[in-house]
Order: C-alpha cells, then sequence, then structure tokens
C-alpha cells in the first residue's frame, strides 16, 4: 500500500514555516543561542505565548504552549485541506509534557501565592493539547496521543502509517509538539549531558546536548484520498518499524541493538536493502552514549557503504517529542530539494568509527531517506522516505 | 482476535482471583488499592525505586504472561493517560528545594509516559515493538486498536494494558469532568491479545473504536452495531461509564435499563478504567452460569463515554 506525504508544516528555533527552517539549513544558520532565562544553549522559538496567540488569531484562553506550536505547525501543513464525509480524516499527535508547562507555572507560583491559577491543572493531560489542535482543523474521529520521550514524534508518523494501511483511515495529520518547559531544562541538567556552547553530533571531541522546543506536522494519505483531495504528492512514507533496545532506562546500549533492529526492520517494510538509502537524518543528540551507540548500529547496518548523514540537531537543539517529526519535516525537504542536510560543528572523526557526516549543503541524487529517532526507555524508530515516483 | 489471558490489580479483590465478577460488591468510598506481594514479581533493588504504577503494570504483567504460558510477547502496548505523575509532581518539587544546587536525576528519568511499557520491556528483556497511548479517557482503546493492527501485521501475542495511578496535586479530574463528587481510584489490567483460540481463551475481542470530539454519541453507537452485524437488543450487557445524565439518555435511546450497568460503581473513577471493564467483561464471559447478569451473557459492550465527546467501545463476545 502506497502512503504519500502531501503536506508539512514546522516550527523551529531556525524558522516559523518550512520555507524559513529550510533557508537557515541551506545556509548552514543555527537557531541556537543563549539563554536569559537559563543561562544555556538553547534553541528557543522566537515567539512568546501572546504573540503565538495572535498570530494564529486565537481566542484569548489558557494554553499550553504545547498546544500554541502545535496549531501554528499543524495549520501550515494541513494548509487548504478540507473535512469531507468520504475521507476518513484523523490526528495523532506526540509530546512528552504535555501540559506541563502551565502545570508547573501553577506548581511553582502556588508555592507563595494563593491566587496562582487552578485552570492549568485541567490542561495537564497529553490528549488535552492534541484534541485542541484537531477542534481547530476541524477534525473529529481518530484523535489520538503517543508518548514515548525523545521518539514520540516518529511514533506517530509511524502509527498514522499503521492506521491508513489498516484501514482505519484515508488521511491523517501526524506530528509532534514539545515547548521548552523548566522541568526538561532542569531534568537533562541533572543528567549533566548539557554542551555548554553548540553541540558537536557525531565529533571526536563532542560533549553533550542542547534543548530546544518546536512543532511539526504532515498530511499522510492513501490513494482513495489523494484521489478525492486532489492533494499532490511531496513524497512517500515507504517504511518504518519500532524496536526496544531493553538495555538501561537513559543509556543506549553500546552495540545500538534497538537502533540497529528499528533500521532493518524499516528496511524490510519499505522493500528495500541499505544501498538504497541516500541520505540518513541521525537521532546524534551530541552525548557520547548516542552518537556513539548510533554510529555503531549504522557501521552494522550499511558496512563500509555508508551514505550521506548527518544530526540536524546543531541548528534546532534536541526537541525531544517533537524531534522525529521536526526531522521527518526536513527529510522530505531533502528528498524534494535533492540535497543531504549538513552537520553543524563537526571537525574529528570518532575514533571508534571514523565515520564523517555531510558538512554542507549541496547537490545529489536522493531517492531515499532514513530518519531515526530514539527516546528513554530504550525506544528506537525508524522511518525511511522515499521520492515520489 | 482472542484474550488469552487478563489481570487486574484495583481497588477489588481482581488480582489472581479468576471468577472476580460474580461477587464484586459497589466500590467502598474508602477503598484503597489493593496490592499483591510485588516481592514476587519485581526484585528488591528494582522495586524500590518503581513508582505505583509501574508495579502494578510490571505485576499484571507477568502475571498474564504465566497464564498464557509464553515467554515474550510480540509487543508491548501501554496505554496510560497520566504516566509516571507521581515520579513528575517529584521532581517539581526538587527543582523547588533545589533553587541553585544539584538535583538528582532519578525521579526525572522514570517521569516520562513510557517509563511504564519501557520497564516492562526491560525487566522481560524484550527488544519488540513498545507504544505508549495517552489520549486521557481513550488510551487504552487506543492501545487495543494498535494491539490489533500488530497482529493484522503478523504478530502472534501482543501484551495490552491500561494503567493511572493516583495523583490529584498536578491534576484536577474532578474539575476536568465537572464532578465534584467522583470517587477517584487507580488501577492497572494487562491482556495478552491473540491471533489465535487457545484452550486458555476467555473471550474474544470482536472490534475496538475510538472517537474523540464527536457530537452525535447514539449514531455512532448504533453505526458500530451496524458495521458488526449486530442489533442492539442482541447485546445482553452494555457496560457503561458516563459524566453526566444528558450522556446516558444518549445511551438509554439505544439500549433498555435491564442491559446497562455502570462501571465505574466496580471500578471508580481513573482515565484508563475501561481496561478494567473489559476485563470485567472477559471475566463474566469465561465464567458461564456465575455472573450476577445471569447465566446467558454472551455478548458485551463496553461503552465508555466518561468525558463527553470522547467515545470508547469494545465489543466481545464469548
Amino acid at each position: 500500500m502506497k502512503i504519500f506525504v502531501t503536506g508539512i508544516g514546522v516550527v523551529s528555533a531556525i524558522g516559523q514555516d518550512a520555507e524559513q527552517n529550510l533557508r537557515s539549513l541551506q545556509s548552514l544558520t543555527t537557531g541556537l543561542s543563549r539563554s536569559a532565562n537559563f543561562n544555556l544553549m538553547l534553541g528557543e522559538v522566537r515567539l512568546s505565548n501572546e504573540q503565538l496567540i495572535e498570530k494564529l488569531d486565537l481566542p484569548n484562553e489558557d494554553y499550553s504552549r504545547t498546544t500554541l506550536l502545535a496549531i501554528l505547525a499543524a495549520k501550515e501543513a494541513w494548509s487548504n485541506n478540507k473535512i469531507n464525509k468520504s475521507v476518513r480524516t484523523g490526528l495523532i499527535s506526540a509530546t512528552s509534557v504535555g501540559g506541563l508547562d502551565r502545570t508547573e507555572k501553577y506548581y511553582f507560583e502556588s508555592q507563595t501565592s494563593k491566587t496562582a491559577r487552578t485552570y492549568s491543572l485541567m490542561t495537564h493531560d497529553n490528549g488535552r493539547t492534541t484534541e485542541r489542535v484537531a477542534a481547530e482543523l476541524g477534525i473529529s474521529g481518530y484523535i489520538g496521543t503517543i508518548s514515548t520521550a525523545c521518539s514520540s514524534g516518529a511514533n506517530a508518523i509511524m502509527q498514522g502509517a499503521r492506521l491508513l494501511e489498516g484501514n482505519k483511515l484515508d488521511r491523517v495529520v501526524v506530528g509532534a509538539s514539545e515547548p521548552l518547559a523548566t522541568f526538561d531544562v532542569k531534568g537533562f541538567s541533572s543528567l549533566n549531558i548539557f554542551d555548554n556552547e553548540i553541540c558537536k553530533p557525531f565529533d571526536d571531541k563532542r560533549s553533550g546536548l542542547n534543548l530546544g522546543e518546536g512543532a511539526a506536522y504532515l498530511v499522510l494519505e492513501n490513494e482513495h484520498s489523494i484521489s478525492v483531495t486532489g492533494n499532490k504528492p511531496l513524497c512517500m512514507l515507504s517504511g518504518w518499524n519500532n524496536a526496544t533496545d531493553a538495555f538501561h532506562q537513559t543509556a543506549s546500549s553500546p552495540d545500538g541493538k534497538g537502533a540497529y533492529l528499528a533500521m532493518i526492520n524499516a528496511l524490510a517494510k519499505a522493500g528495500i536493502t541499505a544501498g538504497n538509502i541516500n541520505y540518513v537524518n541521525a537521532h546524534g543528540t551530541g552525548t557520547s552514549n548516542n552518537d556513539l551507540s548510533e554510529s555503531m548500529a549504522l557501521r552494522n547496518v550499511f558496512g563500509d557503504a555508508m551514505p550521506s548523514f548527518s544530526s540536524t540537531k546543531g541548528f534546532t537543539g534536541h526537541t525531544l517529542a517533537a524531534a522525529g517529526a521536526i526531522e521527518a519535516v526536513y527529510c522530505v525537504q531533502s528528498i524534494l530539494s535533492q540535497a543531504p542536510l549538513p552537520n553543524l560543528n563537526f571537525s574529528t572523526p570518532m575514533k571508534e568509527t571514523n565515520m564523517t557526516p555531510e558538512t554542507s549543503f549541496r547537490s545529489a541524487k536522493i531517492d531515499y531517506v532514513l530518519s531515526n529517532s530514539f527516546g528513554f526507555g530504550g525506544n528506537c524508530t525508524c522511518l525511511i522516505f522515499g521520492k515520489a515516483w | 482476535m482472542y484474550i488469552n489471558a487478563a489481570s487486574t490489580i484495583s481497588h477489588q479483590p481482581t488480582f489472581r482471583n479468576a471468577g472476580f465478577s460474580s461477587n464484586l460488591r459497589k466500590l467502598d468510598p474508602s477503598s484503597g488499592l489493593i496490592t499483591p506481594d510485588y516481592g514476587d514479581f519485581i526484585p528488591a533493588m528494582e522495586r524500590r525505586r518503581m513508582s505505583h504504577v509501574q508495579k502494578m503494570a510490571i505485576a499484571c504483567s507477568l502475571d498474564c504472561l504465566q497464564q498464557a504460558g509464553i515467554q515474550q510477547p510480540d509487543a508491548i502496548i501501554v496505554g496510560t493517560s497520566m504516566g509516571c505523575s507521581i515520579n513528575t509532581k517529584n521532581f517539581l518539587d526538587k527543582i523547588l528545594a533545589a533553587t541553585n544546587g544539584p538535583l538528582s536525576p532519578t525521579s526525572f528519568i522514570v517521569s516520562t509516559h513510557n517509563t511504564i511499557a519501557g520497564q516492562i520491556a526491560l525487566s522481560l528483556k524484550n527488544h519488540g515493538y513498545n507504544m505508549t497511548h495517552t489520549q486521557n479517557s481513550l488510551s487504552f482503546e487506543q492501545s487495543l486498536i494498535d494491539g490489533i493492527l500488530t497482529i493484522e501485521n503478523g504478530a502472534q501475542n501482543v501484551l495490552v494494558g491500561g494503567a493511572d495511578e493516583e495523583e490529584d496535586t498536578i491534576y484536577n479530574m474532578r474539575a476536568r469532568l465537572k464532578n465534584e463528587e467522583i470517587h477517584l481510584t487507580c488501577g492497572a489490567s494487562f491482556f495478552i491479545l491473540s491471533k489465535n483460540q487457545d484452550s486458555i481463551t476467555s473471550a474474544r475481542l470482536v472490534d475496538v473504536a475510538s472517537f474523540g470530539l464527536i457530537d452525535n454519541t447514539t449514531g455512532t453507537i448504533k453505526n458500530f452495531l451496524d458495521t458488526n452485524n449486530t442489533l442492539a437488543e442482541e447485546i445482553d450487557l452494555v457496560l457503561f461509564a458516563v459524566s453526566d445524565q444528558e450522556n446516558k439518555n444518549d445511551l438509554k435511546s439505544i439500549f433498555q435499563p435491564w442491559q446497562m450497568f455502570d462501571y465505574q460503581e466496580i471500578t471508580g473513577t481513573y482515565y484508563t478504567n475501561s481496561s478494567f471493564a473489559m476485563h470485567y467483561a472477559v471475566d463474566i464471559l469465561s465464567n458461564k452460569g456465575h455472573s450476577i447478569f445471569g447465566d446467558k451473557v454472551k455478548n458485551i459492550l463496553v461503552c465508555n463515554n466518561l468525558i463527553p465527546g470522547n467515545l470508547g467501545l469494545m465489543l466481545l463476545k464469548n
């Protein structure tokens, strides 16, 4: 069965729409900068909640930032799509913190103030943020939320594909949203894995990750749906798989077993071999553990014939649950631009694997792109996008 | 699709108590969670670091695998609305206490919703598909749909469950459901969903559906029954949850009062309580002749309308 990608939308530290994001990737311009709030290198979206509400022309309610970022990106992906009874349409969104950005604000304020707004306590659940996005697009029916930490976004996309393949839906908006919550900033800080400067994925001298925020959505359709909507395919979603590392709650296994399984199973699902892949958008967080484990898994999949690869986290930071969705949009753009995407800040290959990522934006034949996303709990997901022939 | 094992930890005597449906009473307002000796399932070192929801989920999972006589499921799928909310609250407290000092990451790394499914995989060393659905009151139904898709894609046995722990300082469920009277509880219910019927099969799962933001509950239920070639009067028992009288009236326009039973009288309220309702249904179907609903119960519909506009439907047969 063919699954067509017909719409994309993204907001991140390097742009407020797909076009702006692509221009930053082409011009090697990072979105990371030192945050005044946390004194850390962060990939912040340069719009306050108030500015987002105004930009989106939303009624003045309490919104989680997760919802606001999601609506901005989902509306761009949804574009001129309309609800049509003959096209069963759903929404699957992913988030890790959900409405926790509001909950924590209430929780911290309530320690000193008796007038802290308790409304926040009702926006905490992840599903609520997704429902608000669905309402904005006019979607009812299958509305789902996935939460698997840093692989969440990729899993929401995979879940959409599974529902199309299982003939439960004809068209589905899939993606993820994650704001920079104090909870996550403090949490990753407690793990001592921040790079105090801009991260250096796959570099021998890499010293950690930077956090970022953002949201991205794609519209997936089956053949029946595009015959009704008339939407033009941007590319195909060709393969997907989720596997578990089952090694440790937060660390990846030395040989990246979960990552390896996800990649080879996704290739099998797409009906292609490793040699068909022209570009790999790696998870590549910049931590010592991830990049080594992922490199070992890539070596085991591709052997000596490693295709172009990079991590785009030097542009956006690690946007946690949103990363898989933002990077999926970048993979679509890589196919449309016929160019692998660059990796910032690379100078020295890792001793253990001697692999050199792509460092410039240049033309190349791109038929298939593979995207990796890994999360806490050893959750490993691989997506494969193919050119629309 | 067959249910070849079921296990529930709840405020009721459900755990390792097959046939519980024949003598379950209405939930006592002062009831607490009835827990097994977790030492039988989880090594002490790991147990100390686990919150309620993780312990309940692991014990139910291992119980299910034992009942079905399988070592490894092909996939692990968990529905949880609030995830590890106690660990989340604990880390918020640590942030408040630490101001600028160092923070221990312990509760942070086990705060993500998928800690539950991830820990099950880690304890089994399972490398298969691992998913976490978190769509408030429909988290469990969506996990079941995912389980069915996984079996349609070739899996033999899938471990599917619903689990939520009680934590009301970071989420106000009473306010969200606009009902101050509800009895908040918690629990975990896990199942082995299988492609093949087995001698241990307790029920057949005919169909599951999840609907969000709908305005026509009755039409949606009628369509679901039509799709499954089942008439409303053929349903022997409708296990339902609603949050107000208006929603209950919708159900009454399709079903007769003697067909209907409010499962929240048994389960109490948590967002994945429909998983407990499904176990209740499975137990009734597999204990013919002993059910308080009579000895002719063959078709059960679990109708979860806990949040207005959100509707989960599960059709089970013996």
